[in-house]
């Protein structure tokens, strides 16, 4: 699983500090880390894209797929399975 | 350290072009060592305009060691002529050897090249079409795939869109790449972006980009020193070693200075591009005896 990038990546983008290390799979992002707005999302999916190679298509996004950490990540390692 | 030498001051002048004037700023080597020259390919947009300071910085390090810098703004960018939606792929590259040519007269030594960014892919494919020869390329924080950091631009105009439960898409990404391969300009970001030099950098993938005749070197910002290279570095780094790029990778872990939101300095990055540099005439030398 990618847990540990994307968080990693979330606390780097969103500038988290230690809050970072609180964050477990089941998490919520959106809605719970104030520093997660919409530009906060633009940023950390560019973030993603650059760190896994990835490109994400604006329909593949939605609150849900940044609803926890486990989301996310599970998103991550869809994309990188097609 | 050991004390540099006092630097020279920075030249600043107006390169002529065919297309209007291009402002450059030349770094002279430390007097009585000119050992070559690097031409600094920069960024695209804010990034440019953040990375300045680290920018100048690296040049007189550089400058210091016996090279010669010449940073020039290309068409559309910076103090230079034109406007941004002026700006193409083609005529960067253009630049970039007009940039070329000035420092193979000023100083008759190899040149190298010096890409931040975007201006790390267009160092490549500007090397792989050079009439001149390139002697070195160090790459800081390349972008690789010009398909996802054009999304990732278009983006910026979609922001608000994009979480809104999946109803209102309407303006989104792929139908701004559609306008854009209709011949539209758009305004991103507060930078016109012409519809060739979109169209140019979607296409761009480092992968393919293959410089083989000369060592690159590839400086990669990490945020934390136990972070790796990211697997999509990885990958391109196998793809390029496959084909047969002298390749030298450096993780440097600090702040990515091109993007933060204050100005940021990279010292960690300094000093490793520095020690490099120290090598950079040898390492070709070498190579150019084995070829």
């Amino acid at each position: 699983m990618y847990l540990e990038e994307v968080k990693n990546i979330l606390g780097d983008v969103l500038s988290l500090g230690d809050a970072k290390n609180s964050l477990k799979e089941n998490s919520a992002l959106l809605g719970s880390i104030p520093e997660l707005d919409s530009m906060a999302v633009v940023n950390v999916i560019a973030a993603l894209e650059e760190h896994f190679g990835i490109v994400v298509e604006d329909d593949e996004i939605s609150a849900s797929t940044f609803e926890t950490l486990g989301s996310l990540a599970a998103f991550v390692a869809g994309k990188l399975a097609e | 350290m050991n004390p540099l030498p006092g630097p020279l001051p920075a030249e600043p002048f107006f390169l002529k072009t065919g297309l209007g004037e291009r402002f450059c700023l030349f770094y002279p080597p430390a007097a009585g060592k000119c050992r070559g020259s690097l031409l600094y390919v920069h960024p695209f947009g804010d990034e440019m305009n953040k990375a300045r300071r680290m920018v100048a910085h690296q040049a007189r390090q550089f400058a210091a060691l016996g090279f010669g810098v010449l940073q020039m703004d290309l068409l559309g960018c910076g103090d230079s002529s034109g406007e941004f939606g002026d700006a193409s792929w083609e005529q960067w590259k253009e630049d970039l050897a007009l940039g070329n040519k000035w420092l193979q007269e000023r100083l008759g030594k190899p040149v190298n090249l010096w890409g931040l960014r975007l201006g790390a892919l267009l160092a490549l494919d500007y090397a792989r079409s050079s009439t001149y020869k390139i002697d070195g390329i160090i790459l800081w924080q390349p972008v690789l795939n010009g398909t996802s950091y054009l999304t990732q631009l278009l983006r910026l105009r979609v922001a608000n869109d994009m979480l809104g439960d999946g109803k209102e898409k309407n303006g989104g990404t792929q139908a701004m790449r559609e306008a854009l391969k209709a011949g539209d300009t758009l305004e991103i970001a507060g930078y016109d972006i012409a519809p060739a030099l979109a169209l140019a950098i979607d296409s761009l993938d480092a992968t393919s980009l293959l410089m083989t005749t000369c060592p690159i070197h590839w400086f990669e910002v990490v945020s934390a020193a136990d972070r790796p290279m990211t697997p999509a570095g990885l990958r391109v780094v196998s793809a390029w070693e496959k084909q047969g790029v002298d390749l030298h990778t450096h993780i440097v872990p600090c702040l990515p200075f091109w993007a933060t939101q204050e100005i940021s300095e990279c010292p960690e990055l300094l000093s490793a591009t520095s020690s490099i540099a120290a090598d950079l005439s040898s390492i070709s030398r070498m190579a150019s005896h084995e070829l």
